[in-house]
């Protein structure tokens, strides 16, 4: 075996330990800065809700910085010349760059989101508010039972999902308020439909015809109540002489069915008593036939078709009456009238004289033009609906002819 | 010679085709990871990990769709399966923290819940003050309301029961507002009524009441 002269030794043992500290100043490392803030960066796209708001860039971020994890993982320490750039740091700059533009992005489609659920909502809200006065408008509140609370609950918990940032739970909420919204129009379409029926509105004008010349031929008193307009008007001798608003059942457009169903009757009646003050909680009053043979019918005829509960009964004592109490709106089936036209009709009326009470006289009437606008829903105009209040009503006296 | 060169490229086939089998176990095992977190509500407790626990797993699924469809020498299922390790390695945290929440969301939910029940009994204390006869036409509607609002409680407790938290807390708050703009309501009724009640009793006769009291 030949050693090796002595002074190749000495250079190689030289060149070894020149190389050394260059090998190890080679070594390249993940900057854990770099990757803390990679690391965060993954967490603000996570609360950006970025996999919902920009899924495709947020895929790419995440594929690179599993893929970049994976890297650091195997290969800890990256040896490479002192002029190069550390791949990892290179790597990781861009990835945290990338992050940047995609979280900007989720962002901006975040607030975009939120700004049109909050319109959503805002819409809905405007909405049930006049779906609302609508249905107040027509006095059909109580007709609607639980209904109305179930969908103004929902209403608020869509908006308190939409603040929450839930917005799917929020769209899911506001779906269920229209839906429902939508089939209350449609129950009240199907009760009052007859309102908007040419046929039965021509009926009803047949029937108000009637006892406007039956008040001619026998140069005698009547009365009409039109429950659409809210408004009973006197005839004498067959002419118009005044008009007053009037204040009908809590269901008072409502067909009466039976007992207590808080609905104003509708047929041709007459005064059967008059009740005067004393006899009466309610000022002064006229007692109505009712029910009349008419009645009887359709209540037994539904009774038998199963229409209405079993243990039903058809009711009765329907009067039209002065006030107890200017404060009460509705009557429980009753015509209300001012004490002051009471006194006026106390000295007109007597028994036997007719009464006729119809939905409505012309087709374009007010609970008409609540369920088209009900049956439209939309969230088109943001108008009022104001509905003039029963107070200012009450004074609303008109006189159609002085006598 | 030709024999012999067919076993080779056949043999060489096999080997290059077995190296790079489809990781559908290591797959299975992932969506298996995710279905629990789900199942342990993390979508709607933790929804942003979840969605992002989701996403990572959608991408493993598209890349190893993208390496299927490559030709079997080309196939590199490398990427799969770091993207799958992944998935798995988040899965527990995320369960983890969805557990934490979802006890933070029953909490908030009972608190509401326990604030809803007592806005109701409230209002229906209140509804029940209200008289029958003629003046009940003034709280018909109120009575209704809160007998909606009664039956919506039911919804809160199967919302609670069905450990939807979320949806029991949204629905606690909505029915205590609405029980709060209830009771208002009433307030203002039996203001009405109590009118009604001092206008009618100075001029009411035996007689009068039982007219008043017969059927409508």
């Amino acid at each position: 075996m030949t050693r090796l002269p002595s002074h190749v030794l000495r250079a190689a043992a030289v060149i070894v330990a020149l190389s050394m500290p260059l090998l190890s100043a080679c070594v390249q490392q993940a900057p854990q800065d770099l990757v803390q803030s990679v690391e965060d960066m993954d967490r603000q796209l996570v609360m950006a809700h970025s996999a919902e708001f920009a899924p495709v860039e947020y895929s790419r971020f995440v594929q690179q910085w599993v893929a970049l994890k994976e890297r650091l993982r195997l290969d800890d320490d990256v040896i490479g010349w002192p002029w190069e750039e550390n791949p990892f740091e290179t790597d990781l700059r861009a990835l945290q760059e990338e992050g940047s533009r995609v979280l900007a992005l989720a962002k901006d489609k975040h607030k975009a989101e939120r700004r049109g659920a909050a319109s959503h909502i805002a819409r809905l809200e405007r909405r049930l508010r006049r779906f609302t006065n609508r249905v107040d408008q027509i006095g059909s509140r109580v007709a609607l039972g639980e209904k109305r609370v179930e969908t103004e609950l929902l209403v608020k918990q869509a908006r308190s999902f939409m603040e929450q940032g839930q917005f799917v739970h929020s769209k899911r909420a506001a779906r269920q308020a229209d839906e429902r919204m939508a089939s209350q129009a449609a129950q009240l379409n199907s009760e009052l439909g007859r309102y908007a029926d040419r046929a039965q509105v021509d009926h009803w004008r047949t029937m108000v015809r009637r006892t406007v010349d039956w008040s001619r031929q026998h140069q005698a008193t009547a009365l009409v109540v039109v429950k659409a307009t809210k408004r009973l008007t006197l005839y004498r001798n067959g002419q118009a002489v005044a008009s007053y608003p009037v204040r009908l059942g809590f269901n008072g457009v409502q067909e009466k069915r039976y007992e207590d169903d808080g609905a104003t009757p509708e047929g041709s009646y007459r005064v059967v008593r008059m009740r005067d003050r004393g006899h009466t909680d309610f000022y002064r009053a006229f007692l109505l036939d009712y029910p009349n043979t008419d009645d009887q019918r359709r209540f037994q005829s539904a009774r038998k078709t199963g229409a209405i509960p079993a243990q039903a009964r058809i009711g009765g004592n329907i009067e039209i009456h002065g006030e107890a109490n200017r404060q009460l709106s509705q009557t429980l089936g009753c015509v209300m009238l001012g004490n002051r036209q009471m006194d006026m009709l106390f000295r007109e009326v007597e028994v036997g004289t007719p009464v006729t009470i119809v939905g409505a006289v012309d087709v374009d009437n007010t609970v008409a033009v609540v369920l088209a606008q009900l049956d439209q829903g939309g969230d088109d105009a943001d108008e009022d609906d104001a509905d003039p209040s029963d107070e200012q009503a009450m004074t609303d006296e008109t006189i159609v002819e002085q006598s | 010679m030709k024999r012999i060169m067919t076993m080779l490229l056949a043999s060489a086939l096999c080997v290059a085709v077995g190296c790079s089998q489809a990781p559908n176990d290591k797959l299975s095992e992932a969506e298996k990871a995710v279905m629990d977190a789900k199942l342990a509500g993390a979508q709607a407790y933790a929804a942003e990990d979840f969605a992002k626990l989701e996403g990572m797993l959608n991408n493993a699924k598209k890349e190893m769709d993208d390496q299927n469809a490559k030709f079997g020498l080309f196939r590199d299922y490398g990427k799969t399966e770091q993207l799958l390790a992944s998935v798995q390695a988040e899965t527990p945290k995320l369960v983890e923290e969805t557990a934490k929440k979802k006890a933070e969301a029953k909490d908030v939910a009972l608190k509401a819940h326990a604030a809803a029940k007592n806005a109701v009994k409230k209002t229906q204390a209140l509804v029940a003050k209200a008289p029958v006869g003629k003046d009940r036409a003034a709280v018909e509607a109120i009575k209704n309301d809160a007998k909606a609002l009664t039956a919506s409680l039911t919804d809160v407790q199967m919302a609670m029961d069905a450990e939807d938290y979320l949806t029991a807390q949204a629905k606690a708050k909505a029915v205590q507002d609405k029980s709060l703009a209830l009771s208002s309501e009433v307030h203002g009724a039996l203001a009405k009524v109590g009118g009604a009640k001092t206008a009618k009793a100075e001029p009411t006769t035996a007689k009068s009441t039982k007219s008043a009291k017969k059927k409508k």
